[in-house]
């Protein structure tokens, strides 16, 4: 209510006109977000049907049960506890290790001059253009000459650094005024004291959405577990749903149950990180 | 014991190595102000990971591409360019005794040659997904950057499907899409159809998964692009007259030029590489209707351990990739507006 008519002609918040447009964008606004969480109902609808048909379950469960989440969790061949520590030891490795790499790299590249700085700030961002699938098959043969299939640090290794991530935080802490660091270099802080005291702190809205969106990343990685998971007791969770969906194709209850387990993780931390979320996108030299 | 001659001879060759050293590291441009050490030593575990995972196995598998690889013997032996010959042949455009000719069948029919069928697949998916993930995503960042009530409640709404993981959306649709889904439950009966079943479709349902996922997160680069268009821009254009269409069309739009370009490299960029889903969703099939570059690339290297013409088959996909992100670059430099 902070603008008047008066300020500003042609910005009419009354009359006709306006209603209308007000009552069609809501409408529109509400219909696309039906589109996007009616899937997210049918599946909780479907997951809690004894046997779900698309006659019984649309709108409300039919037939209400638990069973599809207790059968989960009790086939001797479903290691649903084994999985999800997997994906958890994966994902958040993944996301400590992309955090630390990439914002000691981030910052080097904004703040601190070296020779070839800006080359290989070039180079680090070119290489997104590699599709995952070149390098997928070179180090997947790397990796078996390694020993390191089904193992942990085969899962984890190769995804410790993002291009992404360095272009995030280097566009973040060059958006902070470098005056800070000098006046820390005068006090006699060494650069790694500067990064760590000054900038890494104010750094906290970009970290965390790089956070939350390499744990996700990770978390519902597909391609590479595929690759490198392929002993029953080293599956991530999307993995064994792959697998799963395999064995019990049509038990449409029990692979909706499945669905919901895995999404649930994430929605927690997306809602725990929220807040952060869209001001660290928009902090993070996104800028139009 | 080293004479006085011995030593100030020691003493010129330091000197002159010095002056050697600075003069080269001059001819560089390495100034006595930079801090290469600290540089350096910042970057250097990603260097590393970049070096082990990405640079390295790129020359790798560049290697491999020209190798038919046994796994058994964990080696493979030389075939030149064997394996890119099998991957592109035949041509759907051939050179025949009058011209060149055009083979439509290469494109349409899964058994003359599965590269292209797989290549005509993924053109098609990233047609039809990247225009309405993207106009999608503005459109609902638009409606949700004005003054609308429970803002917070709606954008979270939009963004679900983008915290799912693909594989447990393709479990989802194929299930919302099989002969007896819930999509034919609300569908009024004439209309009622297998829908992932049926090779005219199936790829369509995988779009449209695509489709529901992709437009939470573009709309979150718009909602953060829109952020910082400043206020007077609009005021300025309001005061001028300018309808909304024309604020969208001369401010909102040539502000975003970043965001777009961003938005629209990316959304290409894993458009060609889209894989999970469609395998989850159903396998490439049925007859092959969903079988996408990358799956095309999985199956023969993983499934039928062909690793050389995997390999091959990556590469073209790269050089694809890399021509469209170049030419993307090149014509951004020419547009940009800068405000």
């Amino acid at each position: 209510m902070a603008r008047s008519n008066y300020e500003y002609p042609g910005y009419e918040r009354s009359g006709a006109g306006y209603w209308t447009k007000t009552t069609l964008l809501y409408v529109l606004v509400t219909a696309g977000a039906l589109w996007m969480t009616l899937p997210f109902w049918w599946t909780l609808t479907t997951s809690l049907s004894a046997s779900p048909t698309a006659a019984t379950v649309s709108f409300i469960p039919a037939e209400f049960t638990l069973d599809n989440f207790l059968t989960l969790w009790r086939r001797p061949d479903i290691l649903l506890v084994r999985w999800f520590v997997n994906t958890v030891i994966f994902a958040v490795t993944v996301t400590a290790f992309n955090l630390t790499f990439d914002s000691l790299a981030g910052y080097a590249l904004a703040k601190v001059d070296f020779w070839g700085r800006d080359k290989l700030f070039l180079g680090f961002i070119s290489t997104m253009m590699i599709p995952g699938m070149v390098t997928l098959i070179p180090v997947y043969l790397i990796l078996v000459e390694l020993g390191w299939i089904n193992t942990y640090q085969g899962l984890i290794a190769p995804l410790v650094a993002q291009p992404l991530g360095i272009f995030l935080l280097r566009q973040h802490f060059k958006s902070l005024p470098s005056a800070l660091g000098d006046a820390a270099k005068i006090d006699g802080c060494n650069e790694f004291q500067t990064f760590y005291k000054i900038y890494l702190p104010l750094a906290k809205p970009a970290l965390a959405t790089l956070g939350i969106f390499t744990f996700m990343g990770a978390w519902n990685n597909f391609q590479w577990p595929l690759i490198i998971a392929n002993d029953n007791e080293m599956y991530t969770l999307p993995i064994a749903l792959f697998a799963v969906r395999n064995q019990y194709f049509a038990e449409w209850g029990l692979m909706m149950a499945a669905a919901l387990i895995i999404v649930a993780p994430v929605i927690v931390a997306f809602l725990a990180a929220q807040n952060y979320f869209i001001r660290g996108m928009s902090l993070s030299g996104m800028k139009g | 014991m080293a004479t006085e001659s011995q030593r100030s001879l020691v003493g010129d060759v330091l000197a002159g190595t010095r002056r050697i050293l600075a003069s080269a590291k001059h001819r560089v441009g390495i100034t006595e102000d930079q801090n290469n050490l600290m540089g350096f030593a910042f970057v250097a575990p990603n260097i590393l990971v970049f070096s082990a995972f990405l640079l390295g196995p790129v020359l790798y598998a560049f290697y491999i591409s020209f190798q038919e690889w046994s796994i058994l013997a964990g080696a493979g032996t030389w075939v030149g360019l064997t394996n890119y010959v099998e991957v592109l042949r035949p041509l759907p455009l051939a050179y025949t005794g009058n011209g060149l000719t055009w083979r439509p069948e290469v494109l349409t029919s899964p058994s003359a040659n599965l590269w292209w069928y797989a290549l005509k697949n993924t053109f098609v998916y990233a047609i039809g997904t990247v225009p309405l993930q993207i106009f999608g995503g503005l459109a609902v960042a638009l409606m949700l950057d004005k003054r609308v009530r429970f803002k917070k409640t709606y954008r979270a709404a939009y963004f679900m499907p983008v915290m799912l993981s693909g594989a447990a959306s393709a479990v989802m649709w194929r299930w919302f899409l099989a002969g007896d889904g819930v999509i034919n439950s609300v569908l009024p009966t004439f209309l009622e159809h297998n829908w992932a079943g049926d090779p005219g479709t199936a790829l369509g349902g995988v779009m449209l998964m695509a489709v529901w996922g992709g437009i939470g997160s573009n709309m979150i680069f718009f909602l953060a692009g829109l952020q910082n268009i400043p206020e007077e821009l609009y005021e300025a254009a309001r005061i001028d007259g300018a309808s909304a269409w024309h604020r969208f069309r001369h401010v909102t739009w040539p502000s975003l030029g970043n965001t777009n370009f961003f938005v629209f490299v990316m959304a290409i960029i894993s458009a060609f590489q889209v894989f999970g889903i469609a395998l989850v969703f159903s396998e490439g099939g049925p007859v092959y209707a969903t079988t996408t570059t990358v799956l095309l690339i999985y199956q023969r290297a993983f499934e039928e351990g062909a690793f050389g013409e995997g390999a091959a088959m990556a590469f073209l996909l790269f050089i694809l990739i890399f021509s469209f992100s170049y030419y993307q670059y090149r014509y951004r430099d020419e547009t940009e507006v800068d405000y």
